[in-house]
């Protein structure tokens, strides 16, 4: 029987889409063989092992919202959709935890949440396309990471389907455990290389009282940086530190400024109200304008405010470095590729070090060479600061043209060993993340 | 996996003196000794050697040795482990990390620092204290316990509730392989480049390599500190309280629990002020800004009172805030006013089926005709069962052995976990299927042969399938010497 057939047998003929319906999970002109919607865990395990016998390699696909970023694999294979298994299976208020299948989106999820005063600490962008299994996968951040952390700090248990089939339990569903390896570390971020994500339990937190978002204007990227220092120093305790540059200030309709700093504060009307009185008194010395309040939908137009500033982005970077050279950073990179005669535009998580930078689609100039050029500037720039940084989105003739995940070095031969004894025929998206894995 | 003749010992040894230098390697037997259990005294084995490397490269030099001979090898730390992770379940070496103990470099402006594994977890604090700072993760053991010991088992404390354990406070480690390779996982960044691997490491109980150096995340101290002590009459109370605490929309930072049975020894042994008469007392921290401290303790004193409580204080000073942590860490030792010898226990529940597990748990105790006193953290559901018992009455060790793995069954049935802090270790290798299928342990397993292919890196840990040659009869209970010392906690 032709794999397709086999498919259709175990999701059901009104579940393998074939043809033109594929149009939306074309990856850089690749077309995939089918797309599969399985209703069930046990479906996904069963396509999966379909697929595996027949050599072709499968695409886990959530909301779709970070298939831009790495390698696209050399053949398209079998697109994998969850967005069928999308439901919030367990909340318990009094245990501050949710159980939720792998392809409810994060705007569901926290609108579940939050009916009953709790919400899960990640604010990606895309929250109305992204799935909890993507964003898990792609470990997606957002501006909260400053004080709440990163994927790795709330996923507590995961169900993943591994490449052979087998439905593999990590974790639990207790906020703390130290029973057997710590899987749920394994998963996030492992861009489904690894095995499919199809249930977590993540830790959750109370709804605060209050929260604030504040925006103080500088007329230079190195005072800005200072700001930022004094405020990590300082007692406050924001839940957002976020730096943006003049492109991406404008990108939020922002005041014109060089730099401009939004911070954010959560908590008791009063502990929001006496850190915004304080902040104002921190920024000053620096050259920091008084702080005004931003209305609350720009929170979610944070993250992606260096993306959404051009139309059309020839490429954009994620940077990693020691949060106390970020304003560095991004100087010296616009700096360059102003250099080459490419405008860019750059916003940070300031106080974790977690930069993202586009570069502008110029006409004639955007050849894949120098966008190229200009990147492995900006990946210089990240590993002088101590870090590393990975193309996140870019076309592939400029994917082809530089490194598209940085080099792990020695770690990376453990990466290669670990996808060898979990997926040692290669099936699950293989050639897209680090070192070719 | 071989194991090593008489005539080849004093060869190895030599080679190992030059690697390590002459006063670094043990092999007397009453020397080693020493190094035949950690906390969890129940357990004991032997190693041929122990060694004392300084600096990464030699801990890698014993490492390929190691290979080399195909014998097995543990790193060890303050030895204050309570799963017996730490053993030579297999003879070999032990490789000692207390000679790499120094704080290599603090970065105050980025909030990490670089140490060695065999730095005692609170000496990192007291070097960051005077700017302000400490570092986060406290197990009870913190003025003994170093920081390579919590890597392995990702350890906890009471103030995790609000900061998380370990591994939410490593970003990197230096970590020798145990094919003797040194390799950087993660690093001083917040994010890592590809998989997780620092992640994985930590909670690896020592199976996938050694830690040589390890970049923490210190942390600011907070502003204002404010401790409350809720007191009930029905430990029930005590329970619906905790999850109150939690609906109400509050995250203290730290929320723990002490029963009547325990209330009374630390009354007995110390006078801290906890009342005689209640069935259960919770220890309740907030801190964080000063600004809203007070109205916050409002929530957590009406939370409480709505549960039941029958008198809700909080600390008026410091001097009472300190003698009130000091009856909750100080129990342990207080069991001795009630009983010759107790053994913990630790596992973890959902918070919201606290009233249901701790009165299964004192229904198990009192069936196998035993005594417990119940001293945890409550804000994570993590329990600390403490079976008393007289290891001079035959049989009684037995059935504190067989009531534990009763008390694991109902944590794993309602949803748990068989180890919140203490880990796997020897201990509770064989409770691993009461939570975990052949599938998962089968995936577990092929993690570990990608770190460690040979095994020889802390053999018999972690995995149901126990072939070790563990002296594990009932054996009298002994006080750890740095329980003697008054140094340690065990919980």
């Amino acid at each position: 029987m032709p794999l397709l057939d086999k498919l259709r047998a175990i999701v059901g003929p009104a579940h393998v889409l074939a043809g033109v319906e594929l149009s939306p999970f074309v990856i850089e002109g690749r077309t995939p063989e089918a797309a599969v919607l399985p209703g069930s865990v046990d479906e996904v395990a069963a396509v999966i092992v379909q697929a595996a016998e027949a050599g072709v390699p499968v695409v886990p696909w959530g909301g779709g919202s970070a298939i831009g970023v790495g390698v696209p694999a050399a053949r398209a294979g079998l697109v994998l959709l969850l967005t069928r298994l999308d439901a919030l299976v367990e909340h318990e208020p009094g245990d501050l935890t949710a159980t939720a299948q792998a392809g409810i989106t994060l705007a569901a999820l926290q609108a579940a949440l939050r009916a009953r005063g709790q919400w899960l600490s990640l604010d990606p962008p895309d929250v109305a396309r992204a799935t909890l299994g993507g964003v898990l996968a792609a470990n997606a951040s957002g501006p909260r990471r400053h004080l709440y952390g990163t994927a790795r700090d709330v996923l507590i248990g995961v169900t993943v389907v591994t490449a052979d089939g087998s439905v593999v339990r990590g974790g639990g569903k207790v906020v703390k455990n130290v029973a057997g390896y710590d899987l749920p570390k394994l998963f996030v971020g492992s861009f489904g290389t690894l095995g499919v994500i199809v249930e977590a339990t993540v830790k959750l937190r109370p709804v605060p009282d209050e929260e604030r978002l504040v925006a103080t204007r500088f007329e230079r990227l190195t005072d800005a940086g200072a700001a930022v220092r004094a405020l990590l120093a300082s007692d406050l305790i924001p839940n957002a530190v976020e730096l943006l540059d003049a492109t991406s200030t404008a990108a939020l309709g922002l005041p014109p400024a060089t730099a401009t700093l939004a911070v954010g504060f959560d908590g008791l009307g009063d502990q929001v109200d006496w850190q915004v009185a304080e902040l104002a008194s921190l920024v000053a010395p620096c050259g920091g304008a008084k702080p005004v309040a931003l209305p609350p939908p720009t929170w979610e137009r944070l993250a992606s405010a260096a993306r959404d500033a051009f139309g059309a982005p020839a490429a954009m970077m994620t940077l990693s470095v020691l949060p106390a050279v970020v304003a560095d950073t991004m100087e010296q990179g616009a700096e360059a590729s102003r250099q080459r005669g490419l405008a860019s535009a750059w916003c940070a998580h300031a106080g974790v070090g977690h930069l993202t930078a586009t570069l502008r689609a110029e006409g004639a100039r955007q050849d894949p060479a120098s966008v190229a050029a200009v990147l492995e500037v900006w990946r210089a720039a990240a590993r002088a600061g101590g870090g590393h940084a990975s193309v996140t989105w870019a076309p592939l003739p400029v994917k082809s043209a530089l490194r598209v995940w940085d080099d792990a070095g020695a770690a990376g031969r453990l990466m290669q060993r670990i996808k060898a004894q979990l997926d040692p025929s290669n099936v699950l998206n293989p050639g897209r993340f680090v070192g070719g894995i | 996996m071989a194991t090593l003749t008489a005539a080849r010992k004093p060869v190895l040894r030599r080679e190992l003196e030059t690697i390590v230098g002459a006063g670094g390697v043990l092999s007397d037997p009453e020397e080693l000794l020493v190094y035949e259990s950690d906390g969890l005294t129940l357990f004991r084995a032997l190693a041929d050697f122990v060694v004392f490397p300084t600096s990464a490269e030699q801990v890698a030099a014993v490492v390929r040795l190691a290979n080399r001979e195909s014998i097995p090898f543990v790193a060890r730390g303050a030895g204050t482990g309570l799963s017996g992770g730490c053993l030579p379940a297999e003879g070999g070496l032990v490789i000692s990390m207390m000679r790499m103990n120094r704080v290599l470099e603090v970065d105050y402006d980025n909030q990490i620092a670089v140490v060695e594994p065999g730095l005692v977890n609170l000496h990192l604090s007291w070097a960051v204290g005077p700017r302000g700072f400490y570092y986060a993760p406290d197990p009870s053991s913190q003025q003994a316990c170093t920081i390579g010991g919590n890597i392995a088992n990702n350890s906890g404390g009471p103030h995790t509730l609000k900061y998380g354990v370990t591994v939410n406070h490593v970003l990197g480690l230096e970590v020798v392989l145990p094919d003797g390779e040194i390799v950087w996982l993660g690093g001083k960044t917040r994010d890592a480049l590809g998989y997780d691997l620092a992640g994985v490491f930590v909670g690896s109980e020592g199976t996938f390599g050694i830690a040589t150096k390890i970049v923490v995340r210190i942390l600011k101290k907070p502003q204002a500190v404010k401790t409350v002590l809720a007191v009930f009459d029905r430990i029930e109370q005590a329970s619906a309280a905790v999850s109150a605490i939690i609906a109400a929309g509050l995250v203290p930072a730290a929320v723990e629990m002490i029963d009547q049975l325990t209330i009374q020894a630390v009354e007995d042994a110390f006078g801290c002020g906890y009342p005689r008469d209640a069935a259960a007392a919770l220890l309740i921290e907030l801190d964080g800004l000063a600004v809203g401290m007070s109205a916050q303790a409002d929530r957590i004193v009406a939370a409480c009172r709505e549960a039941g409580a029958r008198e809700v204080r909080a600390a008026a000073d410091e001097a009472e805030r300190q003698l009130l942590w000091k009856g909750r860490k100080s129990a342990f030792g207080a069991y001795g006013r009630v009983s010759p010898a107790y053994m913990v226990m630790d596992g973890v529940i959902p918070r919201t089926k606290l009233p249901y597990v701790l009165s299964r748990v004192n229904e198990i105790v009192a069936a196998h005709g035993l005594r417990v006193g119940n001293v945890f953290h409550a804000g994570d559901g993590n329990l600390h069962p403490n079976i008393l018992y007289d290891p001079r009455t035959p049989g009684e060790e037995a059935r504190v052995v067989a009531a534990g793995a009763e008390i694991m069954k109902v944590c794993a049935e309602v949803g748990g976990s068989i180890s919140g802090e203490h880990g796997i270790g020897l201990e509770k290798a064989d409770f691993m299927p009461f939570i975990f299928s052949p599938a998962d342990l089968a995936l577990m397993q092929r993690l570990k042969d990608a770190f460690n292919p040979r095994g020889l890196c802390n053999p018999g840990k972690v995995f149901p399938t126990r072939k070790s040659c563990v002296e594990t009869g009932p054996v009298a209970y002994r006080p750890h010497a740095i329980e003697t010392q008054g140094l340690a906690q065990r919980f």
